[in-house]
């Protein structure tokens, strides 16, 4: 997931790449801070933070207003703050990483990433910043800690949340054809039939980054088929691989929409900006993508176009081994803690790691149309009426794992790329040997 | 001077007139075709998202110019544009005078180690820069040149110098060694001869090199990326890229943003088109 | 101080700074790089000395051969489109009056926009939905050729091409220019004089005088399309599924999406070492000297 295409190259630079920056560190900041710093009373705590909040979206805007706030509310803490690009942000860290150079707080995403930098040496632990706050901890909703969590120890807080396969559908455009949103896997079949009659793409898809057919579609339609269990084998090598005739089957899914022309011409040359463009002006009658997309709709689509969304899940499958009633997701970024940071230093990074992700915060975040992982009364005037549709449909529906969040970044580039290919008529148990051979290379290189 | 040349296919008067006509018609479609992006970047600018989607190729129902601020302020374009000018310039003037140097060098002198110079620096042109990064991000921190201007003017200037010493280097061959020798006779030595013969003489080429490290300077994402982190010295590129978030790109104010970055660009071309154009006179050869 | 050590100093001096920051910033993370080739490294932790092996892989890679391929097609198409048109424009646009610099001027323009404006707007251009392409092949009774431009495998490599060829002209035609000035008057007013036909004066004087410059160009053709990344990661990522990979996109992806570093750095080295030869092979053919 999440990396585009876009800014990478954003002028005629190209794109990023790696390394990080030297940045952050003890060396850097001081200088600049220096001249305000001063020793009056008592030292002078200094922190860097880099943070990917760089746009003029809400959450944004609201990340960026939290750091400045705490900045004029703990004057005694010298905040170092990078906001890089999105699109280089990973790169770069990544860089830093291998040069050692870790800035003292970062955003970092749970799962593999995670367990990338803890088995670098390079985090710890913050249980006990939980542990002192339990109020706190209690308010997390039920596993959030999960993808940050290594044999134990916790190494940060969502600040988020990114269900990653919700089917929108535009309730106008139903009600005109007289269907439902399906509710099974021939229902689907009958609505593409029914909107293609109709000369309207059924489902919009912008695959052209690639991550989406697997984060989105196959990441809930292949739990649906083989079940959660299976997938958790199979990344353990343990049991279950993808050849196997269950995740074949959940492939021969897919590739079955594309030849019953669900999705529209070129979906693999769009992305999934467009594809949300699409789906809003009404293009197209239904779009299967993440919780992120509100955000993106709440500012760009027009009042009476998100009046018209409904969010549920992906159809059953028939005799799936899965919940149909589930969705596939992962809980969002958290700030990780460098191992360098110690004594005030710890304490200030503490605290500051507490307010970006403190009750109020979470709040503001909500009501900018992002979902989160903690429990807040959302007052539904304050978002729009297709936030407050997923927002309750994820009450009451369970969360799978995603594909991307659990395989290493070799392996789901190959499925990534095998799934454009088997949407462009590949054969799936050739991408399923394909995805398999990727990842007996890694669990090879690991053991 | 301009030179007093013929269209190359043209026999008579009378055709001429009118194979230069049609000539001329067929290069201002050419010209419109070129000149669209930038016609279009600019009406883009000025679009709601909704819009930049659903109607790519028309003009804005309603002109936003508060997307020009809005860009402006979120993406720091101030400091930005600061910062390109003072890294652009300094890259340009090291690459120009190091360059002209070194290819004056290699053009008109023959020594060993020539055609391995020549080589080596070719291989510079070959290089994708990305993969470069790590290893120079490490040199840079080692000489604690991380974070500061020279991070990016240096790099710059290295990666350039190949480019501007194959262009000037192929210039300076053609020049006819007699002039030189006449200068050397009248006692004029090799500095002499390079800032006030040589220099002039290879205008036209440096313009162009000048052109292109302009525009590799000014739009480098990759270096500035990984080399600048001090906010206070970002270059523009990474401010036209704080729009795209990976799930989705704001479409409007990166296109405000590289409305406002562009022009600078344009207005440099322009100068130095005119440069190349009229820095190569037969009176500075005869000279 | 005898001539020939005043000779020698100037020498030194003139190439030695630009010669140490070159060495010191390109040529020594050059081989930084290549020795990195030799271990399996994802950027954390340890990396294992894995000997040839990632040079070994990459040879075997058949998405390595792909991009390079298609790297071949881009150079075919540089060295053979945009080299003689970037001459013709150049050719026809040596004088001095407005017009012709307003044409020059927009000749070059692409170049001047950055790589995701011109990137964005030819997505747009092929847009298999809203794109201008099939607009215009409906406007004009040919539906049935509309197509989804970029990700339709058969086609979507040359249809890159297109935009990567109209995009770099501009730099050639200057650069063509500049050499057409340089040509001493007194040469082109000795061949009026002798009343030497334009083709001919063309062939016989123009292009031997620029000679060394169309080398220049070529050789920077074709390491610019051998180099060339920006546009194809903007339009297609390389994909779908690696139809329109570059060597330069593979390298990219695999350093900086799979983090692969060990295996980028191999993919580079060997980018360098394949550009070496077309490079030196380019000059051997074009060896001839007029002159």
């Amino acid at each position: 997931m999440k990396k585009t295409w876009l800014t990478a190259l954003l002028t005629a630079g190209l794109a990023v790449s790696l390394v990080g920056c030297g940045a952050g560190e003890k060396s850097n900041s001081p200088k600049e801070s220096g001249a305000s710093a001063t020793n009056a009373s008592g030292e002078k705590v200094k922190l860097s933070i880099w943070h990917n909040y760089t746009g003029d979206d809400l959450r944004a805007q609201t990340m960026r207003a939290t750091l400045e706030q705490f900045q004029k509310d703990n004057p005694n803490i010298q905040l170092d703050i990078q906001g890089i690009p999105p699109d280089g942000y990973r790169a770069r860290l990544k860089t830093v990483a291998a040069a050692n150079e870790m800035p003292d707080l970062f955003v970092m995403w749970p799962g593999v990433m995670t367990k990338e930098f803890h088995g670098g040496d390079l985090l710890q632990p913050i249980n006990e910043l939980i542990d002192s706050k339990p109020e706190w901890k209690e308010g997390f909703l039920p596993n959030s800690f999960n993808d940050f969590t290594i044999d134990g120890n916790t190494y940060a807080v969502p600040m988020a949340l990114s269900p990653t396969s919700i089917l929108y559908y535009n309730k106008k455009l139903f009600a005109d054809q007289n269907v439902q949103p399906p509710k099974t896997w021939d229902d689907l079949m009958n609505v593409v039939d029914t909107f293609n009659k109709a000369k309207i793409t059924p489902i919009a898809l912008g695959n052209k980054a690639a991550w989406l057919a697997q984060s989105s579609i196959l990441s809930s339609l292949g739990d649906r088929v083989t079940g959660t269990e299976w997938f958790l084998k199979a990344v353990a090598g343990d049991g279950a691989k993808f050849t196997d005739p269950e995740f074949v089957q959940a492939l021969a899914y897919l590739k079955q929409l594309a030849e019953a022309k669900a999705f529209q011409d070129g979906f693999n040359s769009i992305d999934n900006t467009q594809m949300e463009q699409m789906f809003a002006q009404g293009k197209a009658a239904m779009m299967i993508d993440g919780g992120w997309a509100l955000t993106n709709l709440a500012a760009n689509a027009s009042p009476e176009a998100l009046a018209d969304m409904g969010a549920t899940v992906l159809p059953s499958v028939p005799n799936g081994k899965g919940s149909p009633n589930s969705l596939s997701g992962v809980v969002g970024t958290g700030l990780g803690l460098s191992k360098n940071v110690e004594g005030a230093r710890k304490e200030a990074a503490f605290k500051l790691i507490y307010t970006m992700a403190s009750p109020e915060v979470q709040k503001k975040t909500l009501e900018g149309n992002q979902l989160v992982s903690y429990k807040v009364d959302l007052d539904k005037s304050k978002v729009s009426p297709i936030f407050a549709e997923v927002y309750s449909l994820l009450g009451t529906v369970t969360t799978t794992p995603v594909y991307d969040g659990r395989l290493s970044s070799a392996v789901a580039d190959v499925m990534n790329n095998g799934l454009q290919e088997l949407l462009m008529g590949g054969s799936p148990e050739a991408i399923a040997k394909k995805i398999q051979d990727a990842h007996d290379k890694e669990l090879a290189m690991t053991k | 001077m301009q030179m007093e040349q013929k269209l190359p296919f043209s026999p008579g008067r009378g055709w001429a007139k009118i194979s230069r006509g049609l000539i001329n018609i067929g290069l201002s479609l050419y010209a419109i075709v070129t000149l669209y992006p930038l016609f279009w970047l600019f009406t883009s600018a000025f679009k709601t998202n909704e819009e930049f989607d659903s109607r790519p190729f028309y003009l804005p129902e309603v002109w936003h110019w508060d997307n020009l601020s809005r860009a402006w302020k979120v993406s720091a374009m101030g400091t930005s544009l600061i910062n390109s000018t003072i890294v652009t310039i300094a890259s340009l003037a090291l690459t120009l005078l190091l360059g002209a140097l070194a290819a004056y060098v290699l053009a008109r002198f023959q020594f060993r180690l020539k055609a391995f110079l020549m080589g080596l620096f070719l291989l510079g042109m070959l290089i994708p820069i990305h993969s470069t990064l790590v290893p120079l991000f490490i040199m840079l921190k080692k000489v604690s040149l991380l974070d500061t201007y020279w991070a990016l003017i240096l790099p710059y200037t290295a990666f350039e110098l190949p480019l501007a010493i194959f262009v000037t280097a192929a210039f300076l061959t053609v020049i006819p060694k007699e002039i030189e020798e006449a200068a050397l006779i009248d006692g004029t030595g090799y500095w002499g001869i390079f800032f006030r013969m040589m220099l002039p003489l290879s205008l036209p080429a440096l313009s162009t090199v000048a052109i292109l490290g302009f525009l590799r300077f000014w739009n480098d994402f990759a270096f500035a990326l990984i080399f600048i982190s001090k906010p206070a010295l970002k270059t523009v590129p990474l401010s036209l890229s704080v729009f795209a978030t990976g799930y989705s790109t704001d479409y409007k104010l990166t296109m405000a943003a590289m409305t406002i970055a562009v022009i600078p660009t344009i207005v440099a071309f322009l100068m130095f088109q005119e440069q190349i154009m009229k820095g190569m006179t037969a009176g500075a050869v005869k000279g | 101080m005898t001539t020939s050590a005043r000779i020698k100093g100037f020498i030194l001096i003139g190439i030695l700074p630009a010669l140490l920051i070159y060495l010191f910033f390109v040529v020594v993370p050059i081989f930084w790089s290549a020795y990195y080739g030799f271990f399996d490294w994802k950027g954390i932790g340890a990396a294992k000395f894995i000997g040839f092996d990632n040079y070994a892989e990459v040879v075997r890679d058949p998405i390595f051969w792909k991009g390079f391929k298609n790297n071949m097609l881009i150079v075919a198409a540089s060295v053979f489109g945009q080299v003689p048109i970037a001459m013709i424009l150049a050719l026809l646009l040596t004088r001095s009056n407005l017009f012709q610099k307003m044409i020059r001027a927009s000749v070059f323009m692409p170049m001047v926009l950055s790589s995701v404006v011109v990137g964005i707007i030819w997505s747009y251009i092929y847009h298999p939905q809203i794109g201008i392409l099939n607009f215009l092949l409906d406007s004009v009774g040919l539906e049935h050729l509309k197509k989804a431009w970029l990700s339709e495998p058969s086609i979507s490599m040359y249809m890159i091409m297109i935009p990567i060829i109209w995009n770099y002209i501009g730099p050639y035609m200057i650069i063509f220019i500049a050499a057409l000035q340089n040509i001493p008057s007194e040469i082109n007013d000795a061949a009026q004089i002798d009343g030497v036909g334009s083709t001919r004066k063309l062939f016989q004087i123009t292009l031997p005088m620029i000679w060394d410059t169309i080398k220049v160009v070529v050789v920077l053709c074709i390491s610019g399309s051998l180099k060339a990344f920006d546009l194809i990661y903007v339009m297609t990522g390389g994909g779908p599924a690696h139809t329109t990979e570059v060597l330069a996109s593979y390298m990219y992806n695999s350093t900086f999406n799979v983090y692969r570093f060990g295996y980028g750095s191999a993919i580079s080295t060997s980018i360098i070492i394949l550009s070496l030869i077309l490079i030196l092979g380019s000059q051997y053919l074009m060896k001839r000297d007029y002159r």
